[in-house]
This record gives C-alpha cells, sequence and structure tokens, in this order.
C-alpha cells in the first residue's frame, strides 16, 4: 500500500529518516515512544471531524456561532479542541453573498486542531500558486461553481492567524441532529473549495 | 509560489492516509519529538526556504520537511551530516527503535498538539487601524520572512488586526500584524478574477 516502500530496496529517503530517527536513539537523545505518539495523534484522534463538529454546533446554537465568529480559538476550544497551529483560529463564515477559500502560498500553514494536518492537494504548487490569483477556476476543478454576484475572499495564510470556513447549512436539513449534521460537512467544505 | 504559471491542475487524491509511507509520518514525528528535546530551535520554515530552488521543486513535502529537519539538529550539534550519510549508505528503512521511554514528554508532546490553549497574539501597539489605506514595501530580502511577492509594493486596505507576534526569524518582541485585503484587480491586473484577497502582514512590510 505504500508507494515505493519495498523490502528489498528502500528509497534514499526512506533510508535517510530511518538513520537520523537511529542515531537520535541510539544516542538517547529521543525515544521512539514519543514519535509515535505524535504519529498515532494525527493517524486517530485529530483530523476533520473535529471541525465538522464545530460547524454543527454553529449550525444548531446562534449563541455559539456567535461567539465562534467573535473569537474562533476559545469558542472552538469550548469543544475540546486547540493546540499546535490552532494558537489563533478565525472563523469565516459563508453567506448567500461571500464564499471564503484558505490557502497558504508560502507553504502550507493549515489548522491543525479542527482539520487536522492537510491533504496533500492543498500543500501542491499548483493549489499555493494558483488559488490566490484564479480561486473560481480551482474551485470549478473540485466542481464548485460560485455564482457570479457571490464575492470570493481568498485568505493567504501567511502569518500566525490559522483560518476555517464555515460554510453555509445545507437546505432541507432541518429535521437533523447535531452528529448527523456534523456528518455532512467535510474537510474541502471548511478549507472553502466546496460549498 | 502566490501567481506562478505552469504547475498544471490541483490533482486531489481520493481517501488519500495522512501519511503515504512510514517514514513521512516518522518525519513529521521526528520535527515534533526534535523540539520538544531543544535538539532543534524554533520553526522549520526557514530551513525549508534555504533549500535550493531547483532541489525545492524536486523534492516531495516530507522529503523538504526531512532535509530541514537534519539540518536544524546538525545545526543544533546532535548529530553531523556525515554520521547520517554513512548510516544511511548502511542502514535501512526501518529505524532503530528504543528501549528506554520518555513517560512525561509521551503524554506532553499530545498535550501540546491537542489540547486548548489562550488565545495567542498579543495587545501591542498598532499604528494602522481598520479601514487605513496601507501599501506593502518594495524589498528583496534574502533571509526569513513571510511577505509572499505577490503583494509587494501593492496597495490594500486593514481589515482586521489579530494582534502582535514576534516578527519571523527574531525572537523577542512582539509586533502588530495586519490583516490586509487587496482587490484582486489590484493584484493581477484588469482581467483578474473578482473578489478580494486577504493576507496576514507584519506592520515592517506596510506603510
Amino acid at each position: 500500500m505504500t508507494a515505493g516502500h519495498h523490502p528489498t530496496e528502500p528509497s534514499p529517503i526512506e533510508r535517510r529518516v530511518a538513520a537520523l530517527e537511529s542515531l537520535l536513539v541510539e544516542r538517547g537523545l529521543i525515544t521512539s515512544d514519543v514519535v509515535d505518539a505524535v504519529v498515532e495523534t494525527y493517524e486517530h484522534d485529530v483530523g476533520p471531524l473535529n471541525g465538522a463538529r464545530v460547524v454543527a454546533r454553529a449550525w444548531v446554537d446562534d449563541d455559539y456561532r456567535a461567539r465562534l465568529l467573535s473569537d474562533g480559538t476559545r469558542a472552538i476550544g469550548e469543544l475540546g479542541y486547540g493546540g499546535a497551529e490552532g494558537e489563533h483560529l478565525v472563523v469565516l463564515e459563508n453567506t448567500p453573498a461571500v464564499h471564503n477559500l484558505v490557502v497558504c502560498t508560502l507553504c502550507s500553514c493549515y489548522p491543525w486542531p479542527v482539520l487536522g494536518l492537510p491533504p496533500s492537494w492543498y500543500k501542491s504548487f499548483a493549489y499555493r500558486a494558483r488559488a490566490v490569483r484564479e480561486p473560481r477556476a480551482v474551485m470549478a476543478e473540485f466542481g464548485t461553481v460560485v455564482p457570479d454576484e457571490v464575492e470570493v475572499r481568498v485568505w493567504d495564510s501567511s502569518a500566525e492567524v490559522r483560518y476555517m470556513v464555515l460554510p453555509q447549512r445545507p437546505p432541507g436539513t432541518d429535521g437533523l441532529d447535531e452528529e448527523a449534521l456534523a456528518a455532512l460537512v467535510t474537510r474541502d467544505h471548511m478549507i472553502g473549495v466546496v460549498q | 509560489m502566490g501567481g506562478m504559471h505552469g504547475f498544471g491542475r490541483v490533482e486531489p487524491e481520493a481517501d488519500e492516509p495522512v501519511f503515504h509511507a512510514p517514514w513521512e509520518g516518522r518525519t513529521f514525528g521526528l520535527m515534533v519529538a526534535t523540539a520538544a528535546r531543544g535538539l532543534r530551535a524554533g520553526s522549520i520554515r526557514p530551513a525549508i526556504e534555504v533549500i535550493d530552488p531547483a532541489t525545492y521543486l524536486a523534492s516531495s513535502y516530507y522529503e523538504r520537511w526531512a532535509r530541514a529537519v537534519e539540518a536544524q539538529v546538525v545545526d543544533g550539534g546532535s548529530l553531523t551530516h556525515e554520521e547520517i550519510d554513512e548510516r544511511a549508505a548502511t542502514g535501512g528503512a526501518t529505524p532503530v527503535r528504543s528501549e528506554a521511554i520518555d513517560p512525561d514528554l509521551v503524554v506532553a508532546v499530545p498535550g501540546f498538539l491537542d489540547a486548548p490553549q489562550e488565545p495567542s497574539g498579543e495587545a501591542v501597539p498598532a499604528r494602522f487601524a481598520v479601514g487605513d489605506r496601507v501599501t506593502v514595501a518594495r524589498m528583496a530580502p534574502a533571509g526569513h520572512h513571510r511577505c509572499p511577492r505577490y503583494v509587494r509594493g501593492v496597495t490594500g486596505e486593514v481589515a482586521r488586526v489579530p494582534g502582535g507576534w514576534p516578527p519571523p526569524g527574531e525572537e523577542g518582541d512582539p509586533e502588530a500584524t495586519y490583516t490586509v485585503r487587496f482587490a484582486m484587480r489590484d493584484l493581477w491586473g484588469d482581467d483578474a478574477e473578482p473578489g478580494s484577497l486577504f493576507i496576514d502582514l507584519w506592520e515592517r512590510y506596510l506603510s
């Protein structure tokens, strides 16, 4: 399942990273369990379901929504989420008049506590180059056509703030509870490449 | 990279895993673990940015991270590139595992990654206020900075004042940052898509 991972012939980068870790471990400078814990945190505990729960809460609770839009970090903290790359979170509200899209042209800044680690396409040269210059063309490649009368706002996370989009609640979801609403929200909604 | 041409379409991957191979996860884990143990200091961004452009463009994302983590650990004095070369030439793809464990750090590290904190950002004096027109400096800095080329020389409007943080590449006193809003046509010309671009910039980049 892992491209380039052959038991008989490891790639140069696999050998180099293994060499770095092995030497640090052998000298007692780090322990394997700490590296394991970091990997497991993002493989199992922290991912876009956190952000989806934030969105669902905002859809059902107007007071929460107001707190979320005025102080994202604290409101997201109310649900137990926060930490590295979420030290100052700003939530961008999509409305019938405004659609928001998040990018990091310099590298890969991303709100880890609510979305996990970014997908490869978010870190790709194509997305970094194009999202700020032709956001509608990029969104169209995700099947998203934003009506002409809607203002597209692109947010380049270049400093310390990390951004997350609050999508509009889909029509016809009045009867759904918070958990069912959260299941409708994807990572791509919260980056803004889909509506 | 903002605005460049020629990279083609954005290609999402169906059911993408968090890490595509074990070495990517180990690279990420080493980035955090080496910082937690004080073996390297600060953000890895400066070490990524000094990778020569041809190598940068030819490397995968986690290859760039691995190179940067190695460079900073070597800078920190714990290892040398030569001994890593030597081990990489003779060792395999599976890292040696420690028998030792670190019961405090193994709890502290996930806590740092995954627990609410007070919002960062200091209340600092700010020269500009929401609504002010500001122009990004024309400049060509060689070292680490956070001011993309595509906004330099362009005038926009302060939309938010999120707080102050130490400027990139500097420890020490926080400096005000601003979320500046630009009209797309001011960045890209008359053929630009309509809409706005918001970007966070330190005060030193603005006048």
